[in-house]
């Protein structure tokens, strides 16, 4: 099982790339996919999931050219789309039966499937409300249901626990990370914390180009020695704002405790070196593409 | 003066972000098509057999006709969207937490749809002065008889128009396409009206300029009948002509003029009633007996953080055969299709269907077998928009073959609708084997749905089907045009081929609409 993008590029209105020689070869787990907003992440995974075509470059599934043969990726597809709608009138059984049809599903297997997810997603006892009244995290919850339908060996994210309450987005990790054994699973979020718990592998996106691509530890490797923790009076904290990319701030006591991501010769003095978490190796990797050095 | 201001950028916000769509484009290119086609005598405004000399008043007040005419029909579903825009753009959310008042809000949107009808009868006015001295300088060129009528007769019907479409939007159940469909009725009551109404109370000045002209060519020619008429592609152009030298625009008539736009304030003012400055719990999809929205852990479903961490062990699915999938698939657009329908429109259709089929009396059967053309036009007219109207493209085109299986699927559902709803008609015909309608009637079934997916295929909303398909089965069917009726029912209508070459056509169309909508095939 393998995904491969080769050299792939994407451009709107015949000027602005929003993706540019991106390459990536990957295979079974969970590739988290980082990057600020607008970075292009959205575009990549819409090109990945057949929604639009690549103006330039190719997708690969398995060897298969996606562009000559969609089909043949889509019927292993699971898509959850950043910003999706249902039909407000039908219920959840409903809405997931004609997406199996949709997906050319067989009609018997499909409504046990449904069942099941519907009960995994904890939406059976609402399973016979119509979609309209549900709440922005149950929907999401009927968007999770409809990507795991057709069993995917793909399964594309993209921002899926926006809506979800933080206990049911550490539910969710848990499922991604379950799922994730036999299948690639591509994970777009601006929660680190979601990618931290769940990747096996990271792909950072700045302005259309892919970064980095590193096992978590990579990152983590890279940003050691770059993390600091100092506390500094409520009246220099802007000043710092100013001098330092921030990762954290608490206030206490003694003063506001701020973290930092800083090269050694350049750290306050007074501040003391923390061990870095992903996402001050995302702050770190970030403030080094705006500077224009390497990480 | 800084609610003035207040009011000024509103309409203006309002007004530049539909200049700035492509679609306006086309609205102009619309009315330059209008001022085109009168200047070239594709429209015709004939007295008799005679029109008027081409001077200032003549030109000025025959594309006025023609714009209060087409425009405020027209004009009329092209500017009713602007309330609904700040529904789905979220903006009205944001307005509703500003101090902005209903009244304001209503005032800024009606300004907004008339700036929007205002530049359409610009290009009408600066199609004229084109034709003036293009074609006709016979006489003195007039620029104030020109223009006269459209600032008196035509920016009043715009702005009653204007706020009709604010109420229509505000409404619960004009605001749908239901609305479409009411408006151009009520459109057909003004426009005849204001035929026979007394001289200053008609909202197009079809009486008011049309009685002046009349009186006019009275004064010269003796014979002539009193017929009057604005015609589109007039089979027999006028041959003779009559100097009309325009309205004398009185301050009497001017004071009638504007109780137009009196009207215009009022109808914002009730609109303004109505606005419910989106609030959620009154949105317009939201029936009395829905309950409020539930959160992820309110009643018995419970987040599904509350589950124990279970291993994943679900049901492998299997693909389905290909015929059993797309009979599948029609009959969940099907469902689909009927979904939200309330218990009066099934009660209407099964109506309609004992009506049509079991009515001795051959009219009023008759009138029922029309009616049940007519009755599904808002279900037909969702078809091919309903994925952009909700917002499940990309849960559907990622799917495989969804463009072989899924839109076939969809006018087969619409045709699966026709047949249901004409069912009456249809076992009639077999029961009294008409092999001559039948096959007329067999093509207007399959036509109608692929008329309604082409049309939402390709602009991705419901309207331009419920405005366009009104109008044809009001023109076609209803009057009996030959050509025109597609349910067969036109004395000597043998337009069954016409019409399944027609449908073949649509599919094709459909087919490459979606195809490029999707980007991959």
């Amino acid at each position: 099982m393998k995904l491969e993008l080769e050299n792939v590029g994407k451009r709107y209105g015949g000027k602005l790339w929003a993706l540019r020689n991106f390459s990536l070869a990957i295979g079974p787990g969970v590739l988290g996919l980082l990057g600020p907003n607008g970075a292009g992440k959205t575009t990549l995974m819409n090109v990945v999931a057949t929604i639009t075509r690549a103006s330039e470059g190719c997708v690969k599934w398995n060897g298969t050219d996606v562009r000559r043969r969609p089909d043949a990726l889509r019927s292993l597809l699971g898509y959850l789309p950043q910003d999706f709608g249902v039909y407000p009138h039908l219920n959840a059984v409903e809405f997931l039966e004609y997406l199996a049809a949709v997906k050319g599903l067989d009609a018997a297997s499909s409504r046990r499937r449904i069942q099941e997810l519907l009960v995994l997603l904890n939406l059976a006892d609402v399973r016979k409300r119509p979609l309209g009244q549900y709440s922005g995290g149950m929907r999401q919850r009927v968007g999770i249901a409809q990507a795991l339908l057709n069993d995917p060996q793909l399964l594309i994210v993209d921002e899926p626990t926006a809506g979800l309450d933080p206990e049911e987005r550490v539910r969710f990790r848990n499922l991604l990370a379950e799922l994730s054994g036999d299948r690639i699973v591509i994970l777009s979020t601006h929660i680190v914390s979601d990618v931290e718990a769940t990747a096996t592998d990271i792909v950072l996106i700045h302005q259309g180009a892919l970064v980095a691509h590193a096992a978590p530890e990579e990152l983590l490797a890279k940003a050691e020695g770059k993390v600091w923790e100092c506390v500094v009076p409520s009246a220099a904290l802007e000043a710092t704002k100013k001098s330092y990319t921030i990762s954290g701030t608490i206030r206490r006591s003694d003063g506001i405790h701020v973290r930092l991501v800083a090269e050694a010769d350049s750290a306050p003095a007074a501040a003391r070196p923390a061990a870095p978490t992903l996402e001050d190796a995302y702050l770190y990797h970030l403030a080094c593409l705006r500077a224009g050095r390497a990480a | 003066m800084n609610s003035l201001r207040v009011l000024y950028q509103m309409m203006r916000a309002d007004f530049l972000e539909r200049a700035r769509r492509n679609s306006f484009l086309f609205t102009l290119g619309f009315a330059a098509l209008m001022a085109y086609e009168a200047s070239t005598g594709g429209i015709v405004l004939q007295l008799g057999g005679y029109r008027g000399v081409y001077n200032s008043a003549w030109i000025g007040g025959m594309m006025t006709l023609v714009s209060t005419s087409f425009l405020t029909l027209a004009g009329f579903y092209i500017v009713k969207n602007s309330v609904q825009r700040d529904e789905t753009t979220r903006v009205g959310r944001v307005l509703a937490t500003t101090p902005m008042s209903k009244p304001f809000y209503a005032t800024a949107k009606t300004l907004s749809n008339f700036a929007v009808l205002a530049a359409m009868l610009a290009v009408l006015a600066a199609g004229g002065i084109a034709l003036e001295l293009l074609r006709g300088r016979q006489g003195q060129f007039a620029i104030g008889q020109l223009l006269a009528p459209f600032v008196w007769v035509g920016l009043p019907a715009m702005a009653v128009v204007a706020a009709l479409a604010v109420l229509f939007e505000m409404l619960p159940v004009l605001r749908s396409g239901a609305g479409n469909v009411i408006y151009f009725f009520l459109w057909g009551g003004i426009l005849g009206s204001g035929i026979s109404s007394p001289r200053f109370d008609d909202l197009m000045g079809l009486n008011l300029i049309g009685q002046d002209m009349m009186h006019a060519l009275k004064q010269v020619a003796p014979g002539y009948k009193g017929s009057f008429s604005l015609t589109i592609a007039g089979m027999h152009s006028p041959t003779k002509t009559f100097i009309w030298n325009g309205v004398d625009w009185t301050s009497g008539v001017i004071l009638h003029r504007l109780i137009w736009v009196a009207l215009a304030a009022v109808l914002t003012l009730l609109a303004a009633l109505a606005f419910h400055r989106f609030d959620p719990a009154r949105e317009p999809r939201r029936k009395k007996s829905d309950k409020p929205a539930l959160s992820g852990m309110e009643g018995q479903a419970g987040g599904f953080a509350s589950l124990p961490a279970t291993a994943v062990k679900l049901t492998a699915p299997v693909a389905s055969a290909s015929g059993e999938g797309l009979a599948r698939m029609v009959a969940a657009e099907f469902v689909l299709m009927l979904k939200g329908q309330r218990w009066w429109w099934l009660a209407g259709t099964v109506g309609m269907i004992a009506a049509s089929l079991l009515v001795p009396n051959e009219p009023v059967r008759e009138g029922f077998t029309l009616a049940a053309w007519l009755w599904p036009v808002l279900l037909w007219a969702q078809m091919g928009a309903r994925e952009a109207r909700h917002n499940t493209e990309s849960l559907i085109f990622s799917a495989r073959r969804s463009l072989y299986r899924q839109l076939p699927a969809v006018w087969m559902a619409g045709v699966l609708v026709a047949l249901a709803v004409g069912a009456g008609m249809g076992v009639h015909l077999l029961l009294r084997g008409d092999w001559r309608e039948l096959p007329a009637w067999v093509a207007g079934i399959v036509f109608v749905p692929a008329l309604a997916l082409v049309f939402g295929v390709w602009s991705g909303t419901s309207k331009p089907f419920e405005v366009l398909y009104t109008i044809w089965w009001y023109v076609g069917p209803l009057h009996h045009m030959r050509g025109l009726d597609f349910t067969g029912m036109a004395p000597a209508a043998n337009s069954a081929w016409y019409y399944l070459l027609a449908t073949a056509a649509l599919l094709a169309a459909c087919y490459l609409g979606r195809r490029r909508k999707m980007g991959y095939a």
